[in-house]
């Protein structure tokens, strides 16, 4: 997946300025294009060098096992940061994602365990989450203040409601074919991948096209690059804003279902680590915080990223603790390389 | 040093600085006496404010020297400057709303950890500043947040008075007042002169001016054109030296070589498309009615903060006037009130804001997609874009309007702000609009450039599109306009023919002041 995405910030990537000025030498041309072009390359290439870290380090991991289990996990944190990303790009930040994968699961659990029909229970979990992403979205807009506020208060009314609903549940049920489809040793159809790493694969198109081919996905970046001239430009601030954040639940509501499948206990609190992991998969792969910049394909690589560095720590065998503390540094060190190629764009 | 120096308390000389690419102040030169009640004109961005802040300590010059009683003196910071006895109230209002009136009062004079006064010593010189500028009923325990913007104002320059000042330096610190409190704080000037103390003030009034002021210095393009004696000055006199006789002459050269375009109207008459009905902006200011017909380009004018501003924000519906009505005329003659930003739009008033960065620019997206986000509601099929057309009215404009730019997806920021402007234009030029308000669109643009959009709204104009052009340049009114409505405190108080009007006939209107009036005077 290339990254020549119209929204792209300058990147350099014409040598037309360069070009112009034949003083410059060949080599100083390249080295102004690598230096221009290298940050924003830089998921792209830390993907496969993690990857091959990882076979070098961990012995047995070049193994289809290993590969699909790495992808089974990418996939659960890049499906939840896809929301993530477009409510970030519209300048917001979902906080409620966490209490939604939980709210899910204990919805998907009980309610099977109740012999309801799988299909009403999908859509009321469906429904449940365009409700709260929705209220997000508009108290944001009509108290005047960051969703990251609204939707932390979502954040604490949903998951009080999930802990109620479960409380002293131990007892739950999903279909077999779910927790197969979250399984490293799942089958989709005749095919031996699990299904959720098609699942996050056609999700991945499908949030690419969305941001890059629709209007509301162009209104998402100019409502997040600037909403004062977004307002006086008629664009739709608040259904921008309520697709984002219904969509944000939307997928945190799947995975919510998955993690269901892949335990088959009710468990309200499975989401909590996706607090953060979300937001860095998204800082990771390049899409800014400031709103306006990005886009889904980089967060792929940020799960991508996030995946493979949690499991060569694993395999390596340091602690919890320690991977956070990694994971820490690279968002550190990445987002500040980040910030430096727009000084570089602005001097070109 | 000559003997006109050793009179002055103030010596300030080729003082310059720029910003960016602005040359705010250009080699100017202000002297100021003790005893003495200076005045400081000229119009938006001459460099008054700069001079001031410089003045203040708050900004720096690039280069230039100030004397202050005889020495050579470098002013690092505000509190410098206060170190030295001048005491400045800022254009801006700036209180803490929260705090008490005593406490803005006595804002920033204590340390750290100590306060710089006891309590007693703070109510009692309080309430003498207060009543020296005739508030003695104010309480001083009243949070600022509740009083009016006059009082406010009074109470900055308090905050300034309470201060140990030998030059005390208003700028624009009487626009919110009535005549009662003006003439208040005149009087503790006038004690204030003959006691041995200078001050230096700016204002927007040119009766201020002539009544109060013993020496007016009049800076025009940062640099300073005249100071003389308030007793041998007149209003032309003022106003002439203020609009200056060269930028006369660019006007003249201009309408030579382009005919300006109010011909071109008369010759075809056309429909109105827009009709301001008894529109009052503020609540003590006269009712406005105007009417703008379809080709014809509107100019506005007036000094800052004078009404012009709003009337543009009625027009298309971003503020409610306080009494009257904004319509919008169809071809058959059928009308519209204009209610709100997006029913002005849906009549086809499309605005250009002032502030390009914060209220236009969207920043880090490309050059194509700052053009194109107004499009995509009517180009898109269930939501998903037509690209390909967009595409096309984008090549269109960009050659039509020479829009200089390496690749339309590179992001905006990397353009020359004229450029930048271009997009924001093209914008509502793609949407084929009925009226263009545009607020001040030509702000820090290059020469060039500003030929080309010329140019562009000219050909507008021709196509039919009425447009309405505030600007705070009058060579650019005088050169693009069919008319030009002058604004004063809120009202409209001169209606303009551009091809029967010199630039100090603007700016004599801008200053409230009437023709015959002025005429007399000469």
């Amino acid at each position: 997946m290339t990254d020549q995405s119209p929204i792209a910030p300058a990147d350099g990537s014409e040598p037309g300025p360069a070009a112009r000025q034949p003083t410059r030498s060949t080599s100083e041309i390249v080295t102004r294009f690598v230096a221009a072009n290298f940050t924003d390359a830089l998921p792209y290439i830390l993907v496969p060098v993690l990857f091959i870290l990882s076979v070098i380090f961990i012995p047995g991991y070049f193994s289809k096992l290993s590969i699909i289990s790495l992808l089974i996990l990418a996939s659960l944190l890049g499906l939840a940061s896809l929301g993530q990303t477009v409510t970030i790009i519209a300048g917001g930040i979902d906080l409620s994602i966490p209490a939604v994968i939980g709210l899910s699961d204990i919805i998907l659990t009980q309610l099977y365990y109740k012999h309801w029909s799988l299909p009403v229970i999908f859509l009321l979990i469906a429904v449940a989450a365009i409700v709260i992403g929705t209220i997000s979205a508009v108290s944001s807009v009509l108290l005047h203040v960051h969703s990251l506020i609204t939707s932390f208060g979502m954040s604490l009314v949903v998951s009080g409601v999930a802990l109620e609903w479960s409380n002293g549940a131990v007892n739950g049920a999903v279909p077999g074919w779910l927790t197969s489809s979250v399984s490293a040793i799942g089958h989709t159809g005749p095919i031996p991948i699990p299904a959720i790493i098609f699942v996050w694969a056609v999700a991945s198109v499908l949030a690419v096209a969305f941001l890059r081919l629709t209007r509301v996905g162009r209104e998402t970046y100019a409502l997040g690059a600037n909403p004062v001239a977004a307002r006086l430009a008629r664009v739709r601030s608040t259904w921008t804003l309520v697709v984002a954040f219904a969509i944000s639940a939307l997928c945190a509501a799947m995975v919510g279902v998955f993690f269901a499948g892949y335990s088959g206990i009710p468990d309200p609190t499975v989401g909590v680590p996706y607090f953060f992991l979300t937001i860095t998969a998204v800082l990771i792969g390049g899409t800014s915080l400031l709103g306006g910049r990005g886009g889904y394909q980089r967060t792929v690589m940020g799960a991508l990223i996030v995946a493979e560095l949690t499991t060569l720590l694993v395999g390596v065998g340091f602690s919890a603790s320690f991977q956070e503390l990694a994971l820490g540094i690279l968002v550190i060190a990445l987002t500040s390389t980040y910030g430096r190629e727009l000084k570089v764009a602005a001097k070109i | 040093m000559s003997s006109a120096d050793e009179a002055s308390r103030l010596v300030m000389e080729d003082l310059s600085r720029s910003f960016g690419e602005t040359r705010a102040l250009n080699a100017a030169t202000l002297r100021v006496r003790p005893s003495e009640i200076h005045s400081l004109v000229g119009e938006n961005g001459s460099g008054k404010s700069t001079l001031i802040k410089i003045l203040s300590g708050v900004l720096r010059p690039d280069s230039g020297t100030l004397v202050w009683e005889g020495e050579a003196r470098h002013l690092g910071s505000p509190r410098s400057a206060q170190g030295m006895g001048i005491a400045t109230v800022f254009q801006e209002t700036l209180i803490v709303p929260e705090m008490t009136v005593r406490d803005n009062i006595y804002l920033g004079t204590d340390g750290l950890f100590r306060y710089g006064h006891r309590k007693g010593d703070e109510i009692a010189g309080a309430r003498q500043a207060l009543s020296d500028l005739g508030m003695d009923g104010l309480d001083l325990d009243r949070p600022m947040w509740t009083l009016s913007l006059a009082e406010r104002q009074l109470t900055t320059v308090a905050r300034a008075i309470i201060r140990p000042w030998r030059l005390l330096v208003l700028d624009e610190a009487t626009s919110a007042l009535d005549a009662q409190q003006r003439d208040c704080l005149f009087d503790y000037l006038r004690l204030a002169r003959s006691q041995g103390r200078s001050v230096l003030f700016t204002s927007h009034r040119m009766d201020e001016v002539l009544g109060l002021a013993d020496r007016i210095t009049v800076l025009r393009q940062g640099a300073t054109v005249a100071t003389m004696g308030a007793s041998e000055a007149s209003r032309r006199g003022i106003l002439g030296h203020m609009s200056g006789h060269e930028a006369h002459a660019d006007a003249v050269v201009v309408a030579e070589t382009e005919p300006r375009r109010g011909a071109a109207v008369q010759q075809s008459p056309r429909r109105p498309v827009l009709r301001v009905a008894e529109l009052t902006l503020r609540a003590a200011s006269k009712p406005i009615s105007v009417e703008v017909k379809a080709g014809e380009i509107l100019g506005l004018a007036g000094l800052e903060g004078q009404g012009q501003v709003g009337f543009v924000e009625c027009l298309c519906g971003l503020r409610r006037p306080v009494d009257g009505q904004v319509l919008a005329l169809g071809d058959n003659g059928e009308t519209h009130i204009v209610r709100s930003y997006r029913g002005a739009n849906r009549l086809g008033i499309r605005y250009v804001p002032r502030d390009r960065r914060y209220e236009g620019l969207f920043g880090p997206l490309s050059v194509f997609d700052n053009f194109a986000i107004t499009l995509w509601g009517d180009l898109n099929r269930l939501g998903v874009l037509k690209r390909q057309q967009a595409r096309k009215s984008f090549a269109g404009f960009a050659e039509s309007s020479r829009l200089v730019s390496a690749s339309p997806n590179r992001a905006i920021s990397i353009l020359s702000g004229g450029n930048q402007q271009k997009v924001l234009l093209g914008r509502w030029i793609a949407m084929r609009p009925r009226v263009l308000v545009v607020n001040d669109p030509l702000r820090g643009v290059d020469h060039n450039t500003k030929e080309e959009l010329y140019g562009l709204f000219r050909g507008l104009a021709t196509d039919g599109v009425a447009i309405i052009f505030l600007s705070t340049e009058i060579a650019e009114l005088l050169t693009l306009t069919d008319q030009i409505a002058v604004f004063h405190e809120g009202s409209l108080v001169a209606m303009l023919p551009t091809e029967m009007s010199s630039d100090t006939d603007v700016v004599a209107a801008m200053f409230g002041d009437d023709k015959q009036h002025g005429s007399a005077d000469d």
